[in-house]
């Protein structure tokens, strides 16, 4: 009994969502009752990690729900679900103070807060699972909530939207309204979890269990029947094919990049600190397991390296190709979903090569400890983000610059977080980053390794740049124009503290780094489901390798502050655009490498011309047809034929007139479905069932 | 359980002689049919579904074998959802069949008076309960052949647009598939001398039973019981009857059709083809599983082609029935018992979503074109998040009922793709399908509620209580499955565990 309120660290925020619909027109109130849950349930995250630390070993608590299927109402604690749970719960709460001020006055509050909090509910509920169904409940809770806090405004008004209104590449409209995001994010991700559910599906039938533990426990009688068909990789692939959509990876990535149509807290919450985490966090529950496999099953070891390296390939290449895009982004938000789907691009390298290497605890670590920092910093980044915005009244950075002196408090924490980040020394971002480089070249897998040195400068370059230009470039005309009308200043208290906590956690915490980071990492890995062997992580650092990434990031930093933060770097970029070359790279990376128009113009243009044309070809001509044109017009043919052949031929008048009479009430009868005379077919109708009625009644006597 | 259906019936025959105002006539249906669902629920709540719970036997005939009514943890979740949704649209119906006399008045018809709307109503509604809780092929027949007609007269009376001709389509089709079942049971029946699949008086299901028949005609007889409930299901190939039957009967009707009705079909797969014909079902079950997912991606495609949110329905209704087909083809106790859950989400879900048609064409003076609406969730928030809902539990999204059947159904395929060796190939196709649910499901949504106001929808206001709340009942009752779905799932599991792991006769 002593962990039951284990339970509430999930169920306390859906009560708080419950009571936000009955407090429908409580107005303040009902704002802070949703907080306050959320806040309950951060504490109680705090209980429980506190707990399973002290135990030092992994709780698991289950009560029977649907006992003849096994499905469990349970969690599961070890320490990474219990670092996990509170690291959500705590951005939960922050993010649900900003809200406070940052949607005041809003007219949906009531939906906003019902899904704020039932989002809160679902991500613990998929963090804290002890089964898979349990797990998937939760992740598709987390996705409509994602759908509905997405689609918030969803009357689709033209501030509301995301992209430039008007712009189009090969044709495609590249603007969003809220509505079409929230489709997106939906259709995307529920793509994926198809996958899931059908691995879900494989194993129970394989093990004849949903229980997470339980599939550790059984690792050789699942994996060992599809290792020896050489269904492993598939499988593998298809039971991930979820924690690749939910995380926005390379192909999946661009419903990440259209959700930004939603509230800026909802994006810091849901598209980047919290569910879009629940990928790597899916790979960080079973990736021990699958390592397990491999260990166990000699059949198995090449189809799990297979696995494992297309992970980190995949994350590699979106860690890259997202930033790519985020270079020449326009918008202040797209530039950090853009920087968001490349940071889960590394968490995947991460926890790619960690499979491939005699350390897997060490990618591991490298994956989790990054998943944290990344966490505070991005969550700080969007909500300066949101506050920006606000007071600019422009999603767009052209209409910022200059700011710093106004708000100078919002200009400190996206620094410090800008600079966690770009993984500046001693930053969080620095220690965390850092590891899953030094990772993913023990891997092996080179282009993994050499995708995650190069996003190390591109990083570094468009974090500077965000921060030039929205503090530091020149004034914009709106930004004078506001100026000019005293309309700037800096947010509220209850905005500010927020982020500003954050992105001083980010920088105090690589401060103490070096004293207490191994104790952290340590107590982060003390039991995990699926690592048996102890493990001492240390501060280690391969020395060329950090002097390769640091000059990689120092790079990207000089080089924007010589093209944003000097005169000669911006003429020359304002002439480099308008260069046929420059002009075709820059659109190549702002539409997004055309990847978005090719899928509407493949996919989604391809199944609406497929529809079209087999509902006009196929049902209406040849399915409809045949069974309402052409069967009556054959019985009525026959008829007549029928009607010749007896007339000329038959020499017998009564049997003539008999036959052809029955085709002629035939032909016309499935004839009249055209003209429809009821009462005939009632007739025949009843005398069929009369008839049956008497043959039943004969035959019995 | 007979007398709760048949009482209903009977009182339902004096309506059209009785001059009540319409308020009446609606309060008493929905009592009504309240009766049977009570009957129903309290009968499962007590026996808790664990064993077999039988009326006394009202008919026997050495020949034909007995009729009683069964309820099991197989038919329980059809006759509750059957009785909820009948009761409830039967009270919906008083303000949309208000709205939908006065359409017809305007143009010049006479609409059969209240009493015989609310009389073929209540008799279309308590045969289907019948049909479900039979536990004879001809008590099964009758039952399905007398809901035939007051459902073909609902639609001759009250329907859209070309409503005689497809009302009569309608009945030749439904009677297509009723005759070939009906040839494939008395072929059998005769043969082996009874028509029971359930025996009531030794309380045990019949299976194997077809088994036993000469091996030339037993294949025939078993595929055309089997094609006979496809056309009544409407797979794709013989699914065409059902967009202009959905599409034009009045909405209250359509609603009972797509979540109702069809849906039947799919139970007496398990009920009577499985359990009668065991080893010939395992056989054509691997077709059945690709037949099904050709029903889902077909029925999807078709749905997005749609522009009237009635003809949509009805084409997602078909993609839907796929679905159950799928769960039914998986052969496992987990794939089936999703199959029946799935029913009983689909009803639901369906149920709110023709209900939502009904506010709209209420509300919006008979739109039901998808291009003419948008922005309505800013002036029907009530009816938004009821629509949501329902596309919820058709998708499969928590919190609904629709989760769980998604689950257990994906679950059994898995299994049984597994068995045949279509693991990949299955999962790549079900991709596909369920990606085209969600595309379409939410298009819709979309299309429907968000975005900017139309000419058509700019002076939109929320719908009266008296069609909401019904509306409201079924998705409360909806949500509480999700939550508790273990009162059905268990038994189910466990019954259809044991028909499927009995020794099988021959």
């Amino acid at each position: 009994m002593i962990m039951d309120y284990a339970f509430f660290t999930w169920l306390t925020p859906y009560l708080g969502a419950i009571l936000t619909l009955l407090l429908n027109r409580a107005g303040k109130s009902r704002d802070i009752i949703a907080v306050l849950a959320i806040f309950g349930s951060a504490i109680f995250s705090t209980l429980v990690l506190q707990e399973e630390l002290t135990a030092n070993h992994a709780i698991h608590i289950s009560y029977p729900w649907i006992s003849s299927i096994g499905v469990t109402f349970g969690v599961y604690i070890d320490s990474l679900s219990a670092f996990m749970a509170l690291i959500v719960a705590w951005l939960s709460f922050l993010i649900a103070i900003y809200s406070l001020k940052y949607m005041e006055g809003d007219s949906g509050l009531t939906r906003y807060w019902f899904f704020f909090d039932f989002f809160v509910g679902n991500m613990l509920l998929l963090v804290l699972a002890d089964n898979l169904v349990l797990m998937f409940l939760g992740w598709e809770g987390t996705g409509l909530a994602s759908y509905a806090l997405i689609g918030h405004w969803y009357t689709d008004e033209d501030r509301r939207c995301m992209g430039d209104i008007g712009r189009k590449a090969l044709g495609k409209p590249m603007w969003f309204s809220p509505s079409h995001a929230g489709l997106r994010a939906m259709v995307f991700t529920r793509l994926g979890n198809v996958g899931f559910v059908a691995g879900i599906g494989a194993l129970y039938y394989l093990t004849g269990t949903f229980s997470i533990p339980g599939i550790a426990q059984k690792v050789v009688q699942w994996a060992g029947p599809l290792a020896h068909n050489g269904l492993l990789f598939p499988f593998l692939l298809l039971f991930s094919l979820g924690a690749f959509a939910k995380s926005a990876q390379f192909p999946f990535h661009e419903w990440l990049v259209t959700a930004m149509a939603g509230p800026t807290s909802v994006s810091a919450l849901i598209h980047a600190a919290t569910m879009v985490k629940a990928g790597v966090y899916f790979l960080l529950r079973f990736s021990p397991i699958f390592v397990l496999a491999a260990q166990e099953i000699p059949a198995a070891r090449p189809q799990v390296h297979a696995f494992f390296s297309t992970v980190a390939i995949i994350g590699g290449f979106t860690a890259f190709f997202m930033a790519t895009q985020a270079l020449v982004a326009r918008e202040l938000k797209l530039i950090l979903a853009f920087s968001t789907a490349s940071q889960l691009g590394y968490m995947f390298l991460a926890l790619g090569s960690a499979g491939l290497i005699a350390e897997f605890p060490l990618g591991f670590l490298a994956g989790l400890s990054h998943l944290m920092s990344h966490a505070i910093f991005k969550a700080s980044l969007f909500l300066v983000a949101g506050a920006v915005i606000h007071v600019v009244r422009s999603r767009f950075i052209d209409d910022m610059g200059g700011l710093w002196k106004i708000m100078k408090w919002s200009f400190l924490a996206m620094s410090l977080a800008a600079l966690s980040l770009m993984g500046m020394p001693p930053f969080m971002g620095f220690w965390t980053k850092d590891t899953i480089i030094e990772v993913a070249h023990e891997s092996g897998v080179f282009i993994g390794y050499f995708f995650g040195v190069v996003t190390a400068m591109l990083t570094a370059f468009y974090s500077t740049r965000m921060v030039i230009r929205t503090f530091l470039y020149e004034k914009s005309e709106n930004v004078l124009r506001l100026e000019e009308e005293h309309r700037l200043h800096e947010v509220h208290l209850l905005m500010l503290l927020p982020y500003l906590t954050l992105a001083l956690l980010a920088f105090i915490i690589g401060l103490v780094w070096p004293i207490y980071g191994t104790e952290l990492l340590k107590a982060m890995v003390s039991n995990v489901l699926g690592i048996a062997d102890k493990f001492y992580p240390s501060l280690e650092f391969n020395l060329g390798m950090l002097a390769i990434s640091l000059a990689m990031m120092f790079m990207g930093i000089l080089i924007a502050i010589g093209l944003y933060y000097t005169s000669g770097g911006r003429k020359w970029i304002h002439t480099a655009i308008k260069n046929p070359t420059g002009k075709v790279l820059h659109d190549f990376l702002y539409d997004r490498w055309y990847i978005n128009s090719i899928y509407y113009i493949v996919i989604v243009e391809g199944f609406a011309w497929l529809s079209r044309t087999i509902f006009k070809y196929f049902e209406t001509l040849m399915i409809d047809g045949f069974y309402h044109c052409f069967i009556p017009w054959l019985t009525n043919k026959l008829s007549i034929l029928g009607f010749k052949y007896f007339e000329t031929d038959v020499i017998d008048d009564t049997y003539n007139d008999r036959v052809v009479k029955a085709f002629k009430a035939l032909g016309s009868a499935v004839r009249k479905i055209q003209t429809g005379i009821i009462n005939q077919y009632l007739l025949v109708f009843f005398l069929g069932l009369m008839l049956i009625l008497l043959y039943l009644l004969l035959w019995m006597g | 359980m007979f007398l709760s259906i048949v009482i209903p019936m009977i009182i339902s025959l004096v309506f059209p002689f009785l001059n009540w105002r319409k308020k009446a006539f609606a309060t008493i249906s929905t009592i009504l049919l309240l009766i049977p669902l009570a009957v129903i629920s309290w009968l499962s709540v007590i026996y808790g579904l664990r064993e077999p719970v039988l009326d006394p036997v009202f008919f026997s005939n050495p020949a034909i074998g007995n009729f009683s009514m069964l309820l099991d943890s197989i038919s329980a979740p059809l006759a509750i959802s059957i009785g909820l949704v009948t009761s409830m649209i039967a009270w919906y119906s008083l303000k949309y069949m208000d709205h939908r006399f006065e359409e017809m008045k305007k143009e010049d018809h006479k609409p059969a008076s209240w009493g015989v709307y609310y009389m073929l109503y209540i008799l279309f509604s308590a045969t289907m309960i019948g049909t479900v809780l039979s536990n004879n092929l001809i008590e099964f027949y009758i039952f399905l052949e007398v809901a035939l007609l007051p459902s073909f007269l609902l639609i001759a009376f009250y329907g859209y647009g070309k409503r005689e001709r497809i009302a009569l389509l309608y009945l030749i089709w439904a009677h297509v598939g009723a005759l070939s079942f009906l040839v494939g049971a008395l072929v059998l029946g005769l043969n082996v001398g009874t028509f029971d699949y359930f025996n009531p008086i030794k309380i045990v299901a019949n299976l194997g039973l077809g088994e036993t028949l000469p091996e030339a005609i037993r294949f025939a007889a078993f595929m055309t019981i089997v094609i006979g409930l496809f056309v009544k299901m409407a797979v794709f190939g013989v699914h065409i009857w059902l967009p202009y039957a959905h599409a034009e009967a009045p909405t209250t009707v359509s609603a009972l059709l797509s979540s109702n009705l069809i849906g039947i079909a799919g139970y007496a797969l398990i009920r009577i083809a499985y359990v009668l014909f065991p080893a010939d079902f395992r056989a054509i079950a691997p077709y059945m599983l690709g037949w099904a997912l050709l029903t889902i991606i077909y029925g999807g495609l078709m749905a997005l082609a749609q522009d009237d949110f009635k003809r949509f329905l009805a084409y997602s209704s078909v993609s839907q029935m796929g679905y159950i087909l799928m769960g039914v083809a998986s052969v496992s106790a987990i794939g089936m018992a999703g199959a029946l859950m799935h029913y009983a989400a689909h009803a639901i879900g369906k149920a709110l979503l023709f209900a939502t048609a009904g506010v709209l064409i209420t509300q919006l003076h008979g739109l039901r074109s998808l291009s003419k609406m948008g922005g309505l969730a800013s002036k029907m928030p009530i009816t938004a998040s009821l629509a949501l809902i329902g596309f919820m539990h058709i998708t499969g999204v928590p919190p609904s009922l629709g989760l769980w059947s998604e689950i257990l159904i994906l679950t059994g395929v898995a299994n049984f793709a597994i068995e045949i060796n279509q693991f990949i190939s299955t999962t790549i196709l079900l991709l596909i399908g369920i990606g085209l649910s969600t595309a379409y499901s939410f298009i819709a949504m979309k299309r429907i509620f968000f975005g900017k106001t139309t000419e058509s929808t700019e002076h939109a206001i929320e719908a009266r209580w008296t069609l909401l709340i019904p509306m409201i009942v079924i998705a409360a009752v909806g949500m509480i499955f999700f939550l508790m779905p273990q009162f059905l799932v268990d038994p189910m599991i466990s019954s259809l565990n044991n028909l499927l792991k009995l020794p099988v006769p021959g």
